[in-house]
């Protein structure tokens, strides 16, 4: 291996790992629990994330029939303070990597 | 939000019974391990960020756990101070009309978003004492189904009032 011999090499391979890392994408989900009323949960979505009432609304009943619903892609750490305010509002909330 | 001020109509005994669960509620937060916590009511507040990742949930865990109890805590107090403004502390329980008289809490965007989240968190923990793991699970013989409801409602009317319903 010749690219840890220099400092430029070194450097290199670095920035193209830090790339790579950045085009990843995760995702916020929130998992549908017995106790969180309807109208709170698509109040928490409209407050927190700004989206329309249709919108709240329809990511609110993704989440109480199928279990569970993606509200928000992009950056892990962006993802991880969505899932922190999302358990400030007492939703449970995970994040993970996107499904290829 | 806006600079709005929601109003709540209260009964005097209802402000004081909120207040004992939001005391104890309080009594609760003051948990301050960086672990998950042992009581399932209180893990239920601060649940793993990652399902599939122990490491990863577990530094999640260390940067928010206690900055989400302290601002738990925070709200609880919030909440507090607006019940006792009502309920005063020399209220006697024998006192029937008292007790009945209705009282005006008013609430501004950030006292309401207190209120909201104490409330939604009380049930969370009602809910784990209760055993409650499917919509179906109830009780109607149990008194603490009824306050269990009853938290339910009063947050339903406090999120009409948020949205402008």
């Amino acid at each position: 291996m010749m690219v840890a011999a220099t400092i430029p090499g070194t450097s290199e391979r670095i920035e193209l790992d830090t790339t790579s890392d950045i085009s990843r994408v995760w995702q916020t989900v929130v998992w549908n629990d017995p106790v969180n009323l309807m109208s709170y949960v698509v109040h928490v979505f409209r407050e927190y994330f700004g989206f329309p009432r249709d919108k709240a609304e329809r990511l609110m009943l993704a989440v109480h029939q199928e279990g569970r619903a993606v509200v928000a892609q992009g950056a892990r750490e962006q993802m991880e303070l969505h899932a922190r305010a999302m358990h400030d509002y007492g939703l449970w909330a995970t994040v993970r990597e996107a499904p290829q | 939000m806006t600079d709005r001020l929601v109003v709540l109509e209260i009964t005097r005994m209802e402000a004081v019974h909120l207040a004992g669960l939001v005391t104890q509620f309080a009594d609760l937060l003051t948990e301050t391990t960086d672990a998950t916590p042992d009581d399932p009511a209180l893990a239920r507040l601060v649940p793993d960020a990652y399902a599939d990742d122990a490491d990863a949930a577990r530094e999640f865990r260390e940067l928010t756990q206690r900055d989400l109890l302290d601002r738990r805590s925070t709200d609880a107090a919030t909440v507090l101070a607006s019940l006792h403004s009502v309920s005063g502390p020399t209220l006697v329980t024998g006192d029937e009309e008292a007790l009945t008289k209705i009282a005006i809490i008013e609430l501004d965007a950030d006292t309401l978003g207190c209120w909201l989240r104490t409330l939604a968190a009380l049930r969370l923990v009602l809910a784990s004492r209760l055993g409650i793991v499917d919509e179906a699970d109830h009780d109607d013989t149990d008194p603490r189904f009824g306050i269990y409801d009853w938290l339910g409602y009063r947050l339903d009317g406090l999120v009409r009032a948020a949205e402008g319903d």
